[in-house]
């Protein structure tokens, strides 16, 4: 019984950080409808900007977190004004394949730069701290960056639902020449989105390094999860990228030691597949 | 209008001329300039970037030592400016990226745009297969510097391919030595179960059978057999899952972040086995013990090379100053310094043929012992498959991130820490 409670705890952990990571995919993907290809590769450089200035002026990554998230804010936003915006209106394949070129870009500027050495941010303030709970063992950097998760996915909901900025992203997403009509700047919007898309992820890859080692690659898997998130919960819904991100990690746990270490993506992909089959819109799906 | 278009066809025709010409020109050159073109292909980007980009400097430490005068470094030709009277190597790098279909497609360029005389790789033994099969079908020397999968050299058939590096066959059985020397000397040490943790691939799945047939053979009980997915986002499953079966030594096939990961995911689920004894670059990466700080001590891996052995191989240091002004002060590892004794192998061999005929260079490799002051045991030698055949390595432990020698205890020159320290005493 302990055994499974662990599984499942941790299982919840790695699923909120997953969540954190998917909701600027889930606004970027739900609202402008763009693939963004390099979203690892944003999760990647926010990692190393909180692990430089660990490593060089030895700010804790629970403070350079905001910076990661403010750098990624500027990238994305960048993102759109250089590329994607010139996307708009062709064929999906162009922003597809714009996203991939600066993914390839981004990926290959870090490995000329930084070189493909992994690095580990020591002597952080949560480090390799656990605490007892009962027989469970709870590793707190992963509660804390659940925690922020958390804060990140509610306020970004928040700011969605309840504020007129947001009402004015879900009125572009539904019908951008409609809401262009009603006053909106929707311009302005998809360069904001892409921005607050970009610093959620941000916020992700910045605390990430107090407990994942920082390289080239390490966005790769972490973008392939997201993209499974916010199909499975639903293009454009945040709870639902929430819902499916827990729902990933927790069969991942359990696919992962109940059926075999290997077997992990294997149940995660199997499950997405099957969702798509039954329910093609995911979970909370327009 | 219609001058103006003849006008423009005459100089086309002469532009296509010109052009024709300059590409015909430089082959006669390029023969005089005596040049051998040997392709390199390694995973310069991808998840184990890190070791490729350290074999593609070893490559062209060893290509500069050939190339020029080096008076002062004691290995075969480094007194010597080129081979055969003068001819210089010029490396063409390649990227797989780690994936087999790269890797094979880029032998094939290398062998048929490139023209390449001979190929060193490629790191990956799931790369090395396919892509030594393109060199085989081209009758191309592939020299494999630190490729360790046993099934690479158990092709009998193969004529010109030729491995320096030790096999996970043969480093299986060195860890099954150490189990039962530990058995036999240290107090209560009581080894009888093993687990085995691996990367899904070519490499991890070989290591892993060959750990599978040395531990039946040793009378060791496997009972954690766990593959994992490479570049995985967390080892929690893996780790839980040999928590659970909590073998008295453990096997690891685990390379470059993800071995980080997994130490880092035993110290978060407080387990440790009684020993752990690990393959390949993870544990003998120079940056693990910096990057781990103390939470990478007391673990064990084979070792072929590291600077702590430098008093047994006292040639390394000059080259390795070469090496390092390559890869920013980073010194050789165990699979790094393979390439490098493999390209000044192959090197000797085309001067002892005095050939650039790969099959009279091949069959010179096979009937020559080859001095390596590189290598562990100071020699290279290959037998049908193309092992080499004095491949060495020692079992190191990391204590206060230095790699000690603990056996065979004729070249220790520590004593292991037995079991390993639980984390909360450490």
């Amino acid at each position: 019984m302990d055994t499974l409670l662990q599984v499942l705890l941790d299982g919840m952990l790695n699923g909120m950080l997953y969540a954190l990571v998917a909701v600027g995919l889930c606004l970027i993907w739900g609202v402008m409808d763009v693939i963004n290809f390099a979203h690892g590769e944003y999760v990647m450089i926010a990692m190393y900007v909180t692990y430089w200035l660990g490593f060089l002026m030895n700010v804790d990554p629970l403070i350079s977190m905001f910076a990661g998230g403010l750098f990624i804010f500027i990238l994305g936003a960048l993102t759109y004004r250089l590329i994607i915006k010139y996307t708009i209106g062709k064929p999906p394949l162009s922003a597809l394949l714009a996203t991939f070129g600066l993914a390839m870009l981004l990926k290959n500027l870090c490995l000329n730069q930084f070189t493909p050495n992994f690095r580990i941010l020591s002597d952080t303030w949560l480090g390799d701290k656990t605490f007892l709970l009962g027989a469970l063992i709870v590793p707190v950097p992963q509660l804390v960056t659940a925690i922020v998760a958390l804060v990140v996915v509610g306020l970004t909901y928040y700011m969605v639902r309840s504020t007129r900025f947001g009402w004015a992203i879900q009125a572009t997403a539904m019908d951008k020449e409609a809401a262009e009509l009603m006053g909106i700047n929707t311009e302005r919007i998809y360069l904001l989105v892409f921005g607050i898309g970009g610093a959620t992820v941000g916020i992700a890859g910045g605390i990430m390094p107090t407990y994942l080692a920082v390289h080239p690659e390490v966005g790769t898997m972490f973008s392939l999860i997201a993209f499974i998130c916010v199909a499975m919960g639903g293009f454009g819904s945040i709870p639902g990228a929430l819902v499916a991100a827990l729902l990933i990690g927790i069969v991942e746990a359990l696919g992962g030691y109940y059926i075999a270490p290997v077997f992990k993506y294997v149940a995660v992909f199997g499950l997405y597949l099957a969702l798509i089959f039954l329910r093609p819109k995911g979970f909370f799906g327009w | 209008m219609v001058h103006c278009k003849s006008r423009m066809t005459i100089w086309l025709l002469v532009a296509v001329a010109v052009t024709l010409m300059l590409g015909v020109a430089p082959a006669p050159t390029l023969a005089q300039e005596k040049i051998i073109k040997i392709g390199t292909i390694f995973p310069l980007t991808g998840p184990v970037a890190l070791a490729g980009q350290r074999c593609k400097a070893a490559v062209e430490t060893a290509v500069e030592i050939i190339n020029n005068k080096h008076p002062n470094i004691k290995v075969p030709l480094a007194a010597q400016a080129g081979v055969l009277g003068g001819y210089k190597f010029v490396l063409v790098h390649t990227d797989s990226q780690g994936k087999p279909d790269v890797g094979k497609a880029e032998a094939e360029r290398l062998i048929n745009q490139e023209g390449v005389w001979a190929i060193i790789g490629a790191y990956n033994s799931s790369v090395s297969m396919p892509a030594s099969m393109v060199a085989e079908r081209a009758k191309k020397i592939f020299m494999c510097g630190a490729s360790s999968s046993a099934a690479l050299t158990q092709r009998k058939e193969m004529k010109y391919f030729f491995r320096t590096a030790s096999t996970d066959e043969i480093e299986s059985q060195e860890f099954i030595d150490v189990l039962q020397w530990l058995n036999k000397t240290q107090k209560n040490a009581n080894i009888k179960t093993l687990g085995i943790i691996y990367e899904n691939s070519v490499f991890g799945k070989n290591a892993s059978q060959q750990a599978l047939k040395a531990a039946a053979a040793g009378g060791f009980q496997v009972v954690a057999d766990v593959p994992f997915t490479p570049g995985a986002t967390n080892l929690d499953s893996e780790v839980q899952t040999l928590k659970s079966k909590n073998p008295d030594a453990l096997f690891g096939a685990v390379l470059g972040a993800d071995y980080a990961l997994m130490v880092k995911t035993m110290k978060k689920m407080n387990w440790v086995p009684k020993v752990s004894l690990n393959y390949c670059s993870g544990y003998q990466d120079p940056v693990i013990s910096k990057q781990l700080g103390p939470d990478a001590d007391y673990f064990m891996g084979s070792t072929a090379y590291s600077p702590e052995f430098a008093s047994m191989m006292p040639a390394v240091a000059e080259v390795e100053k070469i090496f390092k002004s390559k890869t920013g002060g980073v010194p050789f590892d165990s699979d790094s310094i393979q390439e490098t004794i493999a390209m000044l192998v192959l090197a000797q061999a085309i001067e002892k043929a005095k050939s650039l005929d790969p099959t009279k260079v091949a069959e010179t490799l096979y009937a020559n012992t080859w001095p390596s002051p590189l290598s562990l045991s100071g020699k290279v030698a290959f037998v049908p498959g193309g092992q080499n055949k004095y491949a060495l390595s020692l079992i190191t432990q990391l204590q206060d991130g230095k790699y000690k020698k603990v056996f065979p205890t004729e070249k220790a020159d520590t004593k292991p820490v037995f079991p390993m320290k639980p984390w909360d005493k450490r």
